[in-house]
């Protein structure tokens, strides 16, 4: 029986092994590492010198610091719910069609989901483009003249999210469709027995028992979107990268482009801070509800 | 699983020998040129490679211009991974020298490349040193000009017998006549990039020299009443914009579109989209144009200019073989003996035998802007100044909503001169 | 478009009167909608089929002179070729190891004791909250420090962490009886075999799964592979075709035929194996279907 015990645990490590190794060196170590490095006066290659809370000091007064934050705060509020939202309204219409044709219909809404962020780029810049673009023809009889949504800084971030929502929707439309499978057809057609309208319908049955998927894909959203990078590099390259910058973009920004591998680390943990605090924050309410 | 895996590696090994093995010297270059030089620098490497099939190849990358460039190469510099030679501002050579991204260019190079300071113009042989050290070799000198529609023009009664525009000098006769282009049913009078403050400089920086004024130097940015002359320089384009006869954010593809599909009637843009033009109207697709220097808006005439040079980055750790530098010299003499073919990219070539020939001196429009070349200005040598610098930055998030009438042109070049005195 | 809306009809159209019609409005409204979220690819595809003089001078709905024109260029004359072979190269490498992992980290936290289980497996959920972009910098520097950057390992190996398909599989070797892996042992078969044999076939369908998700996620993967890769024989094609300019001027058909071409694996992966991707992203996301 110990030789069992033994063979288990000897079983055990050897699998574990190859993850655990891998986890430690990509994950856990440059974790560590991203700590001591926001500590340093240190190039992105290179020794550096220790520097103590100066990098620290220098973020709480770096006005593009908050800009970063204000930016990325501004596209989660853009994006999560009313991208949440658009989700649920394509689900509730795809999950009344069935068979091929709700095959097609729901293909067309998530392929965007799989295009790779250049492919997005290539696509969107095209539609916007200020002379030959498409969607021209709708922003001008609206605004009076084309506008160009990459350079033009109240249009930048709202282009941005809608630019998402398209992109990224099709994540949150198959955990809708899935959750709406869930509820069984028998509460519908008690629901109809009884006479209720489609509105009644989603407000009393649907929406609660759909709630949970909701603040599951809210949550996935937030955490996704306070990461954002991508989009916002590519459309704002040779542009002014100030007004339209977000925080990833600025840990880029600082290492690769500044050099300043230290206070790149510096706005990292920041941003670590950031999605720690929304994690933590979603799990005690999670807690809270589930207590009540 | 194992088979995949170590097929997959395979098949990576594979190729990385199949780069390396070869007999010929490898030449990994990269490059910006994007625009309508890029074409030429593209056949000048291919005839390059055609000289020298059994010992050299140039394997070129053209990566996007500015600010994505030159932090490629920085990065890649830095761990080892840069090519062997790559194209370079002036502008920007303290600052590479600073980040400690450029190799010296020995006197015993440009022995070997059998050119030196008496072959080059003086600005750009100036701009390659950095404390008596050269950090590069020149290979042009690109000022802005101003791209014009002969018809148009000719219509607005704003073209000369001689072919060239009349009565642009000036401030206000410049504005009059970009009304005049508009009433005549143009939609714009004038294309330029309006969206990038940093391209903008340029004109800028132009106006400012056209009124005797200088940026300054490091710590002491646009001193005295400078910052007033930046200020009546920026407001002029801030009034084309404002008057409708420039369109508002536009970007460089955009800005080149406007003026080949006729809807501008003149452009102020760099000399390297003159191939652009000549190309397109050999395809029979374009109007009568032509290129002259920037008008005297101001006191004086005066323009911006920036020069392409050829640099080697210094790969931390990679060292180059002296095969590999010797053929890496062998590039850059090539290049700089076949600078006639880069001339008709539209830049003027940095190696005054070519100048002088008969030949570039019967190229058109070069030879009706050659003359500009008495009147140009450099950025000030500073590691902060030049392509994809701090103040490069600066002025495009700062003077961006100037231009555009977002803010007011005096609360912007203050801003501007502020970013720039905080830099250290 | 309309032989679609006949389908429907003889759906929910069946009931009669009010609620029949406003089913038909739903279903109408539910076409358009998908149609205008389709708009986009549509366009790229129509432009890519364009001559480049016609891309800036028509919106036709379709090409009015259909050409390869700006494929055939890409393929000849680019190095999109070269970058398919990394993207594949990179994309394999990550997909096989990322999951052959995750299914034996996954069977050992779930079937065995062993000292640190625990501990583990609330680290694998704890890092859920580490934002890997905030990473990046200290990634780089470790990969330079191992000089691997420029390299497929370099590329692959900070690609490789995928806490989720730890959980994944632990949840569904959780849910195998006992009594499985019981008989076995008393047949005298080790862990290795158990996994191999029982385990990974029980549960073929999500390992599948699992397979196509990572594959696409890292085929689409951006920024990591944007450091990594230096020079244009080491970009993959979403890097590529964003970085590498063709020197030739501004060509939008041959743009968006490089657009077209650079999503064609993983569209082409989706649309085959539609209902897997579905099982994917619900699997991941801890909803069970």
């Amino acid at each position: 029986m110990l030789k069992t015990r033994k063979n288990e645990i000897f079983a055990a490590l050897v699998l574990i092994a190859p993850f655990v190794a891998l986890y430690g060196w990509m994950f856990i170590y440059p974790t560590i590492q991203m700590v001591h490095l926001s500590l340093m006066n240190a190039p992105l290659i290179g020794e550096g010198t220790w520097a103590g809370l100066k990098n620290y000091q220098r973020l709480f007064n770096d006005r593009i610091f908050r800009v970063a934050v204000w930016n990325t705060a501004y596209f989660v509020i853009l994006t999560v719910v009313p991208g949440t939202a658009v989700a649920l309204a394509i689900a509730l219409m795809v999950s009344r069609l069935n068979g091929w044709f709700q095959s097609i219909i729901l293909a067309m809404f998530f392929l965007p989901y799989v295009l790779p962020v250049s492919v997005v780029y290539i696509l969107w810049d095209w539609l916007f483009n200020v002379q030959f673009g498409v969607l021209q023809n709708v922003i001008q009889p609206i605004v009076g003249h084309p506008v160009n949504v990459r350079r033009t800084i109240p249009w930048f971030m709202p282009t941005m999210a809608i630019i998402t929502i398209w992109w990224t929707n099709g994540f949150s439309i198959l955990l809708f469709l899935a959750g709406l499978r869930n509820i069984s057809r028998e509460i519908y057609e008690a629901a109809e027995l009884d006479g209720a309208s489609r509105v009644q319908v989603f407000f009393r049955i649907t929406w609660p028992l759909i709630w949970p998927v909701t603040v599951l894909c809210l949550t996935i959203q937030l955490i996704l979107q306070l990461k954002i990078f991508d989009q916002v590099y590519l459309f704002s390259r040779g542009g002014r990268t100030q007004a339209t910058m977000v925080l990833v973009q600025y840990i880029f920004e600082q290492a690769f482009q500044k050099n300043n591998g230290g206070y790149a680390a510096t706005i990292a943990v920041a941003l670590f801070i950031i999605v720690v605090a929304f994690s933590v924050l979603q799990f005690q309410a999670a807690r809270i509800r589930r207590a009540t | 699983m194992r088979g995949i895996l170590g097929k997959t590696l395979a098949t990576a090994a594979l190729l990385a020998f199949t780069v390396g093995a070869q007999a010929k010297e490898t030449v990994v270059w990269w490059d910006f040129l994007g625009g309508g030089d890029g074409v030429r620098m593209k056949k000048l490497i291919e005839d390059f490679n055609n000289d020298h099939k059994d010992s050299i190849e140039i394997q070129g990358t053209t990566l996007e211009w500015g600010v994505p460039f030159y932090s490629k190469v920085q990065t890649s510099a830095a761990v080892g991974e840069g090519p062997d030679i790559m194209t370079y501002h002036s502008s920007r050579i303290p600052l590479g020298v600073s980040q400690n991204v450029l190799v010296e260019i020995t006197p015993d190079d440009m022995k070997t490349i059998g050119l030196g300071e008496a072959s080059f113009a003086k600005a750009p042989w100036e701009a390659v040193h950095v404390d008596g050290k050269q950090y590069a070799v020149p290979f042009d000198q690109h000022p802005i000009v101003l791209y014009y529609n002969k018809d148009k023009l000719a219509a607005a009664g704003l073209l000369g017998d001689d072919g060239l525009p009349k009565g642009l000098n000036g401030v206000d006769n410049f504005a009059a006549a970009l009304k005049k282009l508009q009433d005549g049913g143009t939609k714009y009078g004038l294309s330029t990039v309006t969206a990038d403050g940093s391209f903008a400089y340029r004109t800028f920086y132009s106006l400012l020299c056209q009124q005797g004024g200088t940026a300054g130097s490091d710590g002491n940015w646009l001193p005295g009443d400078n910052l007033q002359k930046m200020v009546n320089a920026v407001q002029v384009e801030a009034d084309w914009v404002k008057n409708g006869a420039t369109p508002k954010n536009t970007d460089y593809p955009s800005t080149v579109a406007l003026f080949t599909n006729g809807d501008a009637a003149m452009m102020i843009n760099g000399v390297w989209e003159v191939p652009t033009m000549v190309d397109l109207q050999k395809q029979g697709k374009l109007f009568n144009w032509g290129a002259v220097e920037l008008p005297v808006f101001f006191d004086h005439p005066c323009t911006y200019s920036d020069s392409h040079t050829f640099a080697i980055p210094n790969n931390v750790g990679k060292a180059q073989t002296p095969e590999k530098h010797a053929a890496v010299l062998e590039v850059i003499k090539w290049m700089e003996d076949h600078a006639l073919f880069w001339a008709t990219a539209g830049h003027i070539p940095a190696n005054k035998a070519v100048t002088d020939s008969a030949e570039y001196k019967a190229l058109q429009p070069q030879a009706t802007y050659a003359p500009l070349t008495a009147n140009m200005i450099y950025d000030p040598t500073s590691k902060f100044a030049g392509v994809a610098s701090p103040l490069f930055d600066a002025a495009g998030n700062s003077l961006t909503p100037a231009i555009n009438g977002e803010i007011d042109v005096t609360t912007a070049v203050t801003e501007f001169r502020d970013t720039l005195t905080d830099l250290q | 478009m309309s032989a679609v809306v006949e389908v429907d009809v003889q759906g929910p159209g069946r009931r009669h009167g009010a609620a029949g019609i406003s089913a038909l409005l739903l279903t109408a409204l539910t076409v358009l909608t998908a149609c205008i979220w389709f708009f986009p690819i549509y366009w790229a595809l129509v432009t890519s089929f364009r001559t480049e003089d016609e891309t800036v001078k028509s919106m036709s709905a379709l090409p009015l002179q259909p050409t390869l024109d700006g494929y055939l260029y890409l393929i000849q004359n680019s190095s999109l070729p070269i970058w398919y072979v990394n993207s594949t190269i990179v994309s394999i490498s990550v997909t096989i190891l990322v999951v052959a992992m995750a299914a034996c980290c996954g069977y050992a936290i779930s079937q065995l004791r062993f000292p640190g289980r625990t501990a583990l497996w609330w680290m694998i959920l704890a890092s859920f909250m580490v934002p890997v972009p905030a990473l990046i910098v200290n990634h780089f520097m470790i990969i330079a420090s191992v000089k691997l950057v420029n390299t497929y390992p370099g590329m692959v190996l900070p690609m490789l962490i995928a806490p989720v398909t730890v959980i994944v599989y632990k949840q569904f070797f959780d849910s195998v009886p006992r009594e499985f892996r019981e008989a076995a042992l008393v047949d005298g078969a080790n862990e290795f075999q158990l996994l191999f044999r029982i385990f990974l076939p029980m549960n073929w369908g999500v390992t599948t799964a699992l397979a196509i998700i990572t594959f696409i996620g890292a085929w689409n993967s951006f920024l990591w592979p944007f450091l990594a890769a230096q020079s244009e024989k080491m970009m993959t094609v979403t890097v590529g075709i964003s970085s590498v300019q063709d020197a030739f001027g501004v060509y939008y058909a041959r743009l968006l035929a490089g657009a077209v071409l650079a999503s064609l694996p993983v569209a082409v992966a989706y649309l085959l194996f539609q209902r897997r991707v579905t099982e994917a992203i619900t699997l991941s996301a801890g909803i069970k279907g």
